[in-house]
């Protein structure tokens, strides 16, 4: 007779096997990261500049991304949209703080034809004026739209505070940057940041080495002479601020605080601390909130990661009437860090879910060299991966309380409501 | 090409084994045939409600996530108008506590009141946030209730309204447990690197003494044609003026229904489709535009959908956009226009195929259709397309009587 009170046998994870991709220096400083074993027709490539919302004030690096394959002297934007659907890409460009990434998925049969369609419209883009406005049109209603969710509104003036000691880094988008925005700016900015700004390759799919060598051969003029500088130090204000919404039927609440990415010797054990505070779904956060109290639809946190530096943050969308409740919960579940051991058996319990997340990860070429560009992000390799399976075999409930006084200190959070 | 293998247990669960030699990850997922369409018009929101109370506990198991965690997964479902899918992802070599929990869970739930009481609370939450406190996020709880007269496709999967979840009682429950949960109305998909004769055996193992129940009949009111166009606009507190047409369109079994996919291509899915040329780029009457089809089972909708750029009419926008449709009813698409929308389905399906869930995920619902081998067959059904099926089909989906028209006003606008 079955027993189905007795959770099978379980076998822990004895090792990763992690894949490299192959480096290639397009420059001393700029490389082509590639991975073959793809085992379908599929391909990505992506091309990073160092053009990201902290290299010019206000909203240049988001027109500029925006506007990068918005025509030429020869071409509009249909004839290049409709030259590169034709060949079946698909097109995405992202803008964070410290990048700029254009994205392309397509089949290898194409990614050659695709490719030179792709750099000709930007290398000759060419900032037309209905083309601009048109943009800061878009951009300024998507902005008055978004200025109608507390989940935007708390998230902005979260970022505000966060990164308060850096002007740049704190600056968020407000509605007079969607005026006269002047071409010329513009093209400033794309020749500093994008023809001299190129800062990583990266090609994941089956491709022959001659087509590695056109791509080199194609974005290499762009590769970037030395190397950005990035904020390393930056405090944020502690205290709490509140934004009032008429009519909002929920509350969203940011919880965090600056802190450090993979570089420090203290992120591994902290990921394992943040994990058990709200980073699954069985976390502390959830468990009590969502799923004892009922207060929200779900709740977390997480450890956000810069080229120097990372910061730590609890996201909620909580009823208007619980937001205080809420807040109070959260509290008293980053007090318990501090003040009772963790249950040896709740540290097993994400020692074994964290690994089985990190094999995860590494499934595939897509998922592998994502988590190696993670890593390279920050000068490092797959070694960190390795070194953080050894710290999370030998981390202890000591050393995580150690982490929650130092680190979770109410005091120096930030905190923000909406709604 | 997919492989697969299927057999069926005694007491009618469908299982398909989907075997992956390069992940060292399996995929456990679990298709119930019930959704939205199955609830009734007094009790809606049920089958999402129940999705959640889902992972409240199981008859002999007090806790679903803890154990599936402690062997290095992660589980989520989600609930539509058609089905109730469930999934977990863990290292293939602890598949067992995956059958365990899910076996578990298919066998009888814990049912505590406690559970109802804040799964309760947690749905109304998500009703809140994803439905009333976003700008535009209540148009489909009233776009379906135009579009729908008689098909339970007239309510969203969140519900009606949130009394309904309110007022959802144990008894509810336990019934809708009874009815819908049982073995021949579910299909099992296991995909990893296994062989076929393990996979038979740890399914046996932990599924095999679920007692059978016969598959409920499904006896859906049947939505009368619409023979007339529908109109509403409402007023809102939002900053710009949306717009949703929506046409019925033919069921998923039917093969016209891949037609219509290609339809709503060309006029909106990409940058150079020809709503997005026409009426954004070129006449500048619309911020974003775009069109795409449900995907649902039974009679669905190709939708076009966006919002009008400031100083524009919803009168300038819809002489726009017939014109635009009535195209694709007088002059036959050019080969290169098709074989232009072609090539992205065809990426389309080799991206999504390279992920080990989805491939599990897309078997299942195939086999719910008929035969999970579909998922093999879809790219021949496509390629099968021609200018003049495409042409027929618009003449006779793109037509005033078959359209529902919503209107979003921002309130500032609206005197």
């Amino acid at each position: 007779m079955l027993n189905r009170t007795i959770q099978p046998d379980l076998q822990s994870i004895e090792r990763i096997d992690f894949v490299k991709p192959i480096i290639y220096d397009i420059t001393s400083e700029v490389k082509l990261f590639f991975m073959k074993d793809v085992a379908n027709e599929t391909t990505r490539f992506d091309l990073y500049f160092d053009a990201g919302n902290i290299r010019a004030p206000k909203g240049t690096p988001a027109f500029v991304n925006g506007l990068l394959f918005s025509g030429t002297n020869e071409k509009n934007s249909t004839q290049i949209n409709n030259e590169i659907d034709a060949l079946g890409g698909f097109m995405e460009s992202g803008l964070s703080a410290e990048n700029s990434v254009v994205s392309m998925y397509c089949l290898r049969e194409n990614v050659l034809p695709i490719l030179h369609i792709l750099t000709d419209a930007i290398d000759n883009v060419a900032f037309l004026e209905n083309e601009v406005s048109e943009l800061l049109a878009d951009k300024k209603q998507a902005f008055m739209t978004n200025m109608e969710k507390v989940s935007y509104l708390c998230q902005r003036e979260f970022q505000n505070k966060l990164f308060h000691s850096s002007e740049i880094y704190s600056t968020v988008a407000t509605e007079d940057f969607y005026e006269n925005v002047s071409p010329k700016v513009l093209k400033k900015f794309f020749q500093e940041h994008y023809q001299n700004g190129l800062t990583k390759v990266v090609v994941v799919g089956n491709l022959e080495q001659d087509a590695i060598d056109e791509i080199i051969d194609t974005v290499g003029k762009w590769a970037k002479i030395g190397s950005g500088k990035f904020e390393k130090e930056i405090q944020n204000l502690p205290g709490e601020n509140h934004l009032e919404k008429e009519n909002a039927v929920q509350t969203a609440i940011r919880v965090g605080r600056i802190l450090f990415n993979k570089n420090h010797e203290d992120y591994n054990d902290f990921l394992v601390l943040n994990t058990i505070l709200g980073d699954y779904f069985g976390s502390r956060l959830m468990a009590n909130i969502r799923e004892d109290k009922g207060y929200t639809y779900g709740i977390g946190s997480m450890v956000a990661e810069y080229n120097n530096l990372g910061y730590f943050m609890i996201a909620t969308e909580v009823g208007k009437e619980v937001k205080e409740a809420t807040l109070n919960e959260i509290k008293f579940e980053i007090e318990r860090l501090k003040t009772e051991l963790i249950d040896e058996g709740e540290l097993d319990l994400i020692k074994n879910y964290l690994l089985g997340q990190l094999l995860k990860s590494a499934d595939g070429p897509y998922s592998m060299m994502d988590l190696y560009l993670s890593a390279e992000a920050q000068g490092l390799d797959f070694s960190f991966y390795n070194k953080a399976i050894e710290e999370l075999h030998s981390v202890t409930p000591q050393r995580l309380q150690e982490l929650a006084i130092k680190y979770l200190v109410w005091e120096e959070m930030t905190i923000v409501s909406a709604g | 090409m997919i492989e697969f293998e299927r057999f069926k247990l005694n007491n009618g669960l469908t299982v398909i084994f989907h075997k992956d030699v390069t992940t060292p990850m399996a995929v456990v997922n679990t298709l119930f045939d019930v959704g939205a369409r199955d609830e009734s018009e007094e009790k809606t929101g049920f089958a999402h409600l129940f999705e959640h109370l889902m992972f409240g506990g199981s008859v002999n198991i007090p806790d679903f996530d803890a154990p599936l965690q402690n062997a290095g997964g992660e589980s989520n479902a989600f609930t539509s108008n058609d089905i109730t899918n469930y999934y977990d992802v863990l290292p293939a070599h602890n598949i067992e506590t995956a059958l365990w929990l899910e076996s578990d869970r298919m066998l009888s739930l814990a049912f505590t009141d406690k559970s109802l009481e804040v799964q309760r609370n947690v749905v109304i939450e998500e009703f809140k946030q994803r439905y009333l406190n976003q700008p535009y996020g209540d148009v489909w709880l009233e776009l379906r209730p135009l579009a729908y007269e008689k098909h339970p496709y007239k309510w969203a999967t969140i519900g009606k309204e949130i009394s309904h979840i309110e007022n959802a009682t144990m008894d509810d429950v336990k019934s809708f447990f009874q009815k819908h949960y049982s073995p021949s109305n579910a299909i099992l998909c296991i995909a990893g690197n296994f062989e076929l004769e393990y996979v038979k055996e740890i399914v046996t193992k932990w599924y095999g003494d679920i007692p059978s129940a016969k598959k409920p009949a499904r006896i859906l009111p049947l939505e009368p044609e619409q023979t007339k166009f529908k109109e509403k606009t409402i007023e809102r507190e939002v900053p710009t003026d949306a717009f949703y047409y929506a046409f019925k369109m033919p069921e998923r079994r039917d093969p016209s229904y891949y037609i219509v996919d290609i339809l709503s291509d060309a006029l909106g899915r990409e940058k150079s489709s020809r709503l997005y040329v026409s009426l954004k780029k070129e006449k500048q009457i619309v911020s974003n535009i775009s069109a795409y089809i449900t995907g649902s089972l039974d009679h669905g909708l190709l939708v076009i959908s966006g919002k009008l750029n400031d100083g524009k009419t919803f009168e300038e926008l819809d002489v726009a956009l017939w014109e635009t449709l009535d195209e694709l009813k007088k002059n036959k698409m050019s080969e290169e226009e098709l074989a232009r929308l072609m090539i992205k389905i065809r990426t389309e399906k080799e991206f999504s195929e390279q992920g080990l869930l989805n491939r599990a995920m897309n078997l299942c619902t195939f086999e719910l259709l008929g035969d999970a081998n579909g998922i093999n067959e879809e790219s021949e059904i496509y390629n099968a397309i021609e200018p003049d099926h495409l042409y027929e089909m618009a003449k006779q989906i793109l037509v005033k009587t078959n359209c529902t028209l919503l209107k979003v006003k921002a309130k500032q606008n609206a005197k």
